[in-house]
Order: C-alpha cells, then sequence, then structure tokens
C-alpha cells in the first residue's frame, strides 16, 4: 500500500491546482458582476446570454474558429508530405531534418512572431522585395489581418502536425505503397484508400493539437494582428484583466472552448467513418 | 511519377518557411542602425551593447531563469513519482494516472491560468510572491517530465527492485543503483523539455505574474508594443543561444539522445 504514497503529490496538485481551478471557472461565470468585488452573489445564466447574443463577440469567435481552422488546413497540406519526405530519407536526412523541425520549437513564441513581424511588416522584408522588383507600388497588406495571423500560426504550430504524423508513417510498413500500386491503384488512389487510413491517427492527433493551440493562441494574433484583428483569447484577457469582468470573461473564454470542444468530437466522428472505405 | 520528383523542392521550402524568421531575428540584432532594416546597415553589437546595459531586461532574464529552474524541479520530482507509480499499479489505473498527467498539455494554456488566477484571488493570495506564476509553470512542465520518464521505464520490471531489496539493499541504495540509472535519460530529457517550456511560456506567466515583474517573454512583448529599435533582436537572440547552450550541455554531460 505504501507505493500509493507515491502518486499522492501529483493527484493533490492536479486537484487543486487544475480541477479546482476549471470548477471555479465555471462556477464564477454563473454570477453576476460586482462593482466592489470580483463577483456578485447569486445565480445568473446573464453572462451567456450576453455572449452569445452580442453581434461583435459571435463575429470574434466565429473570427477565432475560421482562423484556427485555416491554420489546421495549411499545417496539415503542408505537414503531410514533409512528414512522409522524412519518413523516406536515409537515416542522416531524416535526422537533419528532425532537427530543423524541431529547431523552431526551442525558439519562444515571442521572438517567431517578432521575425514574421519583421518579413511581414509593413516596411518589412517582402515589401520592400516587392517594391525594388517592381512588383508593386503601394504596401502589401500582409500584417494587421488574418492573412498575417494565419501565416505566423502555421509557422508556430507546424512541428505540432508533422511529428505525430511523421510518427505514424514511419510505423509502417514500407511495401503497403508498392502493393497498392503493384495491384494497379494510380499513386493518387493508394494515398487515399491505403496510406491515408493508416496515417490516420496521427492525422488526427496532429490536427486536433494545431486546432486547441491556435484557437487559444494570444501572442501570435497580438503581435501580427496589431489590435486591428482581434481574437476571442485577446477579448478574453482584456475583459478579465482590464476590465475587470471576470464573471463576463469567464463565460468568454467557456463559450469559445466549449465551440472548440464540440468542433473536435465532430471531426473526431467523422474522420474514420470518411476514409475507413 | 512526377509526385515525388516535386516533394524535394517542396520540402525545403517548407523547412525554409520554418527557419526564416529566426534567421531574420539573429540577423536583424546585429544590424548597425538604429531602426530594423533588411538587410542590415552594417553590421555592429551595440544593441547587445544597450541589452546588457538594460537593467529590466536583466531581471526578467534572471526571473525566467529561476521560475524554470524552480518549476521543473519541483515537476521533477512530482512526476518522476507518479511514473514510478504507474509502473507498480495496474494497467487500467497507469491508464488513468497517464490521462490526468498529460491533461495539463491538452487544456488550452491561456483557460488554465485564468481559472489559476481565480483560485489565488479566492485563496486570498492572488499573484503576490510569485506563488501563481510558480504553480501555473509546475502545469507547464509537469506532463514533459512525466512523459519522458515513464517512457524510459516502459521495459522496467518490479521484481528489479524486489531482487535488490533481498539481496540486502536499502531502499535507498535499491532506488540509486537500479531504478535511477533505468530513468536517467527520461529524467534528463524530461527536465530539459520541462525548462525549454517555461522558459518560453506566455499566457501563464502574463495572466499569473507578480506586479512589477515579468519574465524575458513578457518584456520582449511590451517592448515590441512600443519599440522597434534591434535590441528586440537582440534580447531574442540572447535567448535562443541560452536555449541551445543549455541543450548542447544536457547532451554533453548527460549524453542522452533524442530519439523522438
Amino acid at each position: 500500500m505504501r507505493k500509493y504514497l507515491l502518486i499522492v503529490p501529483a493527484v493533490v496538485v492536479l486537484l487543486v491546482f487544475l480541477v479546482i481551478p476549471y470548477i471555479d471557472i465555471i462556477f464564477i461565470s454563473l454570477h453576476p458582476a460586482a462593482d466592489d468585488r470580483p463577483y456578485g452573489s447569486g445565480f445568473t445564466l446573464r453572462n451567456y446570454v450576453q455572449v452569445l447574443t452580442d453581434g461583435y463577440l459571435v463575429h470574434q469567435t466565429a473570427m477565432t474558429l475560421w482562423i484556427g481552422l485555416v491554420t489546421t488546413c495549411a499545417t496539415l497540406v503542408l505537414g503531410f508530405p514533409v512528414a512522409w519526405f522524412m519518413a523516406h530519407s536515409s537515416a542522416r536526412a531524416r535526422a537533419i531534418q528532425q532537427g530543423i523541425v524541431l529547431m523552431p520549437l526551442l525558439v519562444g513564441i515571442v521572438v517567431r512572431s517578432y521575425g514574421w513581424t519583421v518579413i511581414l511588416g509593413n516596411n518589412g522584408i517582402l515589401n520592400r522585395l516587392a517594391r525594388d522588383i517592381g512588383l508593386t507600388r503601394s504596401v502589401l497588406p500582409l500584417m494587421y489581418n488574418s492573412l498575417g495571423i494565419v501565416i505566423a500560426l502555421t509557422h508556430v504550430f507546424l512541428p505540432f502536425m508533422i511529428l505525430p504524423i511523421f510518427g505514424t508513417i514511419r510505423s509502417l510498413d514500407p511495401a503497403l505503397f508498392l502493393a497498392g500500386r503493384s495491384l494497379g491503384a494510380s499513386p493518387a488512389i493508394t494515398m487515399r484508400r491505403v496510406i491515408l487510413p493508416l496515417t490516420m491517427p496521427g492525422i488526427q492527433s496532429g490536427c486536433v493539437l494545431v486546432f486547441i493551440l491556435s484557437v487559444s493562441a494570444y501572442v501570435t494574433p497580438m503581435l501580427i494582428g496589431g489590435m486591428r484583428v482581434k481574437t476571442m483569447p485577446m477579448t478574453v484577457v482584456n475583459t478579465l484583466i482590464d476590465a475587470f469582468q471576470w464573471p463576463f470573461g469567464a463565460a468568454q473564454a467557456l463559450v469559445l472552448s466549449a465551440i472548440g470542444a464540440l468542433i473536435v468530437l465532430v471531426f473526431f466522428r467523422l474522420t474514420p467513418l470518411r476514409w475507413s472505405r | 511519377m512526377n509526385m515525388p520528383r516535386l516533394l524535394p523542392v517542396l520540402c525545403c521550402a517548407v523547412y525554409f518557411f520554418l527557419l526564416a524568421p529566426i534567421l531574420v531575428v539573429v540577423l536583424a540584432s546585429f544590424n548597425a542602425g538604429a531602426f530594423l532594416t533588411f538587410p542590415p546597415q552594417g553590421l555592429s553589437l551595440r544593441w547587445y551593447r544597450t541589452f546588457f546595459h538594460n537593467a529590466v531586461f536583466l531581471r526578467a532574464f534572471i526571473e525566467s531563469m529561476e521560475i524554470a529552474v524552480a518549476a521543473t524541479s519541483i515537476s521533477a520530482v512530482i512526476g518522476t513519482m507518479a511514473a514510478l507509480f504507474s509502473m507498480r499499479t495496474t494497467p487500467a489505473l497507469a491508464n488513468i494516472v497517464r490521462l490526468g498527467m498529460t491533461l495539463p498539455l491538452v487544456l488550452p494554456e491561456v483557460l488554465t491560468a485564468i481559472g489559476l488566477l481565480f483560485f489565488f484571488y479566492a485563496m486570498g493570495i492572488g499573484v503576490h510572491y510569485s506563488v501563481a506564476l510558480l504553480v501555473g509553470h509546475v502545469l507547464l512542465t509537469l506532463p514533459f517530465i512525466y512523459i519522458n520518464v515513464s517512457t524510459s521505464l516502459r521495459s522496467f520490471d518490479p521484481s528489479w527492485e524486489l531482487a535488490a531489496r533481498s539481496l540486502g539493499a536499502s531502499p535507498f541504495v535499491t532506488f540509486y543503483r537500479v531504478t535511477m540509472p533505468l530513468m536517467k535519460s527520461g529524467l534528463t530529457s524530461g527536465c530539459l523539455f520541462g525548462f525549454i517550456v517555461s522558459f518560453d511560456a506566455f499566457s501563464t506567466s502574463f495572466l499569473l505574474k507578480d506586479v512589477g515583474t515579468a519574465t524575458l517573454p513578457i518584456q520582449l512583448f511590451d517592448y515590441l508594443r512600443l519599440n522597434f529599435t534591434p535590441e528586440a533582436a537582440a534580447v531574442s537572440t540572447f535567448s535562443i543561444i541560452v536555449t541551445f547552450l543549455i541543450v548542447i550541455m544536457t547532451k554533453t554531460i548527460f549524453g542522452i539522445r533524442f530519439t523522438k
């Protein structure tokens, strides 16, 4: 029985600092606001009604989820070929490529987003280049919009897509692709009917990770969007820290998380059915 | 088969895309000019000099290091104990432990930080004394320690410990001579990952930091909202170099290999 002592600290930490705080968020979101305290007494659903009926917030939530979806698709489209190529390289080439994919993860998210402001800014590298070669005379709108945010988020979260897919492709038998081909299937058909279903677990975990991370991203949209594009995490932080409206902020955060979780669930239900035949 | 011919080209483009912003920051930090221009107007270390004389950034750097070391150390103890428990219990229970320990990784960081913020205010501590900040960073680092240690202990058989005990070794000697060597590589890479995650963490620090203090990413973020001098690039490059030095040092001292 002494072995149970080993798990006590972990259980205490997770219970006290994770489970209770999450319950607390739900609890606070059901309270009315108060002027002199973080929240007033009595239960109310008004915060939720307010989040779901405020046109501005609804639009912003939709925008945040849209940015998340586009980022997920972009990382998948770029990440799958790279994972495939990496898995089929020689051991040495693979090690180098793994290094390149892992390296951005060692660099902080603020630094990487800052790098993108230098590249995408109105006076940034791409705009100067475009001006110098006479491509355009006006400023290309690469930053301060959702395009810039998606580009930077794709960069920031691409490794989280590549690594799980790479893992599943590595565990496949290389002969599978040849088998499909020798049975008369075109490369495209082999890819769709054999390889994709088998790599689905990696694709799923990659997509879910990237989606959750990009929907709850704060730094990148803040630095690239420059307050001109607002995503929900920015509004939530504003409501909580600057406006000090805890119940309303909690409701905003929970609505976004709930819709995000719902999309993840729908994605899990749709994907295996679609590909398993 | 046109696809395989195009594939290396596409991959090289993606690798360039992955590295470009990092290279740009590093190159911009050596810019002699007062503004961020590219290509740089002459090479200089002046922005590094500015940075090393900037007490605000240096204090933030030390704060980041302290938090990362403290959080990783606490997580190392708790996470390792949980991993050792998983080895000794039924597969069903071990699975629940694994789910619980990876939970902080799956939940949105901002939401967890908000929860902790509410919680510590309710406790009457608020964000004072960096307690909330430390707890937030422990939650961030814990999954990495647990995953790495339990992976390295996957082939571990609890009967080895029993064998050592029956041969007369004390529990301490058994742990030190049998269990510890087996999980050393996992613990080292877990601590390394944890340290880097904590050192670079933003949302948790942003919401839970004590008034008047800041970690390096926070300070950099604040600076970037108002300034555009290459000093930010020098600070960024410095933090990149610190991270890489720590990775290389850990690698040479403990000889770990990154297999996955």
